[in-house]
């Protein structure tokens, strides 16, 4: 018999107190993995995303750093539009590498949004050089032709060479390409010549925003200052797209680490009095302890082995559940965040779980101190106060 | 040479219940001589179980002195109270106080855990022989009869090899015949050398020892 042969002993003689304690852990501990590990994951997700953009800052109409975010990030149309002379000026700039055009508009088929981007693909193709078309991509001048992303042509049920009826003016247009998955936004959208895209929306000469690849990553803050003496142009660079992303989910996740800590604490209340209910229970059994032989350390060691118990294997099971159910968390969380790059949400670091552990080793101890130090300081005597005459 | 395993000399508790103080033990001296078979016995709030715990030490005089083994236990802290009373002194209660989870190996086996001499399997199988309960070593608490509980709470007492065994209302629980075994038992523990204080309200087991201390009042009445 050792302290964790007799803590087992003690622990399963309430079975399904110590049961529902330990679920208690549990699902504090998946509750607060979860969020961590989407914490991590997002950031990483939405880095990743703005890198396969291939771009470094848009040049886009004075207004709404949000509305510029948003859509730099989900595609949109603001009611504003540069103009080919804004263009001209910006291309003269030193340390500009690539400056692209891009129209975008936005039109609703069966109440569903749809956004078509006008581009100049040669262009398109050295910011983005991962892209991969099924079929072709078009050329420059060419009219009445677009590519599609893949989603998009999986949820339409697209296929290259198929004609579609495009525009206000219903302009017959040939998909010519579906690009193949990159697992970002672009997977969403239409893709057609910029020139044709202006004449098709009567936009002609209009110009949504000016996607800008730097030459030297480092002259970056120098380009923008530039180009921000355009009088019609906003800067925004990836790095500020990333902190008003950050910022827009910085409320929800406000929210949901104040659940976490809700969690934690119902949780860590839970155990303290399960353990002080268990403690009290046996009192008369620590005086025996002691009259046998027992000092306050052995008593205060075995309660917080008890504990311990309570806290790690809840630890485990939490860990276990939130694996098991990450997708299930990240579908809730896409629910209420603003945002959410797409990609795997839940990064499960090996760190976050070594926290998860340190976190219970804390529960644990926390937890166990009041009972702890309770019984270890009772005297023998206290604690079989019952049997004095 | 004084032989005494326990010596108290004028001995007072007194315990303050609400506004009233409460003369548990009033100036008691006595001593538990090395091998003596001892009954304290005594009507209810006589203060016979209050003299067991403090010849146990598990509580402390309000005055007077306790000697173990000629060295004084007074002001001495309770961490070293407890190795004291584990190295030499061992307990049995009217309750018995077994923990329900543990077998009787078990339970008997418990306090080497915190002497920390654990694997002195065999001790633990004599002791289970020399009681008779070899043949429910793996028995829980709440298979056992009250006479066989109480005999694990004796081998446990028995474990660390004490050199007094103090026995509180052992036969409280007991029938008369169960009783009697138990008392029939200290004989045969004592006789093997171990000095033994028993408080009961049984006066004729109480007769069984070689002398017998009456209380009443917190003071003694016959010796």
């Amino acid at each position: 018999m050792n302290y964790f042969s007799l803590a087992a002993k003690n622990l399963m003689r309430r079975r399904g107190r110590t049961i529902l304690t330990v679920l208690g852990v549990a699902i504090a501990i998946a509750v607060l993995f979860s969020l961590l590990a989407f914490n991590s994951g997002y950031e990483k997700q939405l880095n990743g995303e703005l890198g396969g953009l291939g771009i470094h800052m848009l040049a886009v109409p004075k207004g709404c750093p949000y509305e510029a975010a948003s859509l730099i990030i989900h595609g949109g149309v603001i009611p504003k539009y540069l103009s080919g002379a804004d263009l001209e000026q910006a291309k003269k700039i030193d340390g500009i590498e690539i400056a692209s055009p891009m129209l975008l508009h936005q039109f609703f088929k069966d109440d569903k949004p749809h956004i078509v981007y006008g581009i100049n693909i040669d262009e398109q193709k050295a910011l983005k050089p991962w892209w991969k078309v099924e079929g072709r991509f078009f050329h420059d001048g060419e009219e009445n032709v677009m590519v599609v992303g893949r989603n998009l042509a999986d949820k339409e049920n697209l296929k290259v060479g198929q004609v579609l009826d495009f525009g206000p003016d219903k302009v017959p247009t040939t998909i010519v390409g579906i690009l193949e998955r990159t697992g970002t936004q672009d997977d969403e959208f239409h893709y057609l010549p910029l020139l044709q895209t202006q004449k098709l929306f009567n936009k002609e000469g209009q110009i949504t925003t000016i996607a800008i690849k730097a030459g030297d990553i480092a002259k970056i803050p120098e380009i923008a200052k530039k180009l921000e003496e355009i009088p019609d142009i906003q800067v925004v660079t990836m790095t500020q797209v990333m902190g008003t992303i950050m910022n827009l989910v910085g409320s929800a996740q406000a929210l949901l680490f104040s659940v976490i800590i809700i969690a934690l604490v119902i949780s860590a209340v839970g155990i303290v009095n399960t353990l002080i209910m268990s403690v009290n229970e046996r009192t008369r059994e620590f005086g025996m302890m002691k009259a046998v032989g027992a000092s306050g350390w052995d008593i205060g060691k075995l309660i917080l082995i008890e504990t311990l118990t309570i806290t790690l294997v809840g630890c485990v099971i939490g860990l276990i559940v939130a694996l098991a159910g990450s997708s299930l968390v990240e579908n809730f969380v896409r629910g209420v965040i603003p945002y959410s790059p797409s990609g795997n949400l839940i990064a499960a670091d090996p760190w976050l779980v070594g926290l998860c552990f340190a976190f219970a080793l804390v529960l644990g101890i926390v937890c166990s101190m009041y009972p702890a130090v309770k019984s270890a300081r009772l005297t023998p005597m206290e604690a079989m106060r019952s049997d004095i005459e | 040479m004084n032989t005494a395993v326990i010596n108290i000399t004028n001995l007072t508790k007194l315990y303050k219940r609400g506004s009233e103080e409460v003369h548990a033990l009033k100036d008691v001296t006595m001593s538990i001589e090395q091998g003596e078979f001892l009954s304290i016995v005594g009507p209810s709030g006589s203060g016979k179980s209050t003299l067991l715990h403090m010849l146990g030490l598990l509580d402390t005089p309000t005055s007077g002195g306790i000697a173990l083994n000629g060295h004084s236990t007074i002001d001495i802290n309770q961490g070293r109270l407890a190795k004291i009373r584990r190295d030499n002194i061992g307990f049995v209660f009217q309750q018995f106080l077994l923990l329900p989870t543990l077998t009787v190996r078990e339970n008997i086996e418990l306090p080497l855990l915190f002497s920390k001499k654990n694997g002195k399997s065999e001790r633990v199988t004599e002791i289970m022989g020399l009681l008779g309960l070899a043949h429910r070593a793996e028995h829980l608490p709440h298979q056992l009869s009250g006479g066989e509980m109480q005999r694990v709470s004796i081998g446990r007492a028995l474990i660390n090899e004490p050199k007094v065994i103090l026995a509180d209302e052992p036969t409280g629980n007991l029938d008369s015949a169960t009783a009697e075994k138990i008392f029939e038992l200290f004989r045969k523990l004592n006789n093997a050398g171990l000095s033994l204080v028993v408080v009961t309200h049984n006066v004729d087991l109480a007769k069984i020892a070689h002398r017998v201390i009456g209380l009443k009042d917190g003071t003694i009445a016959a010796n």
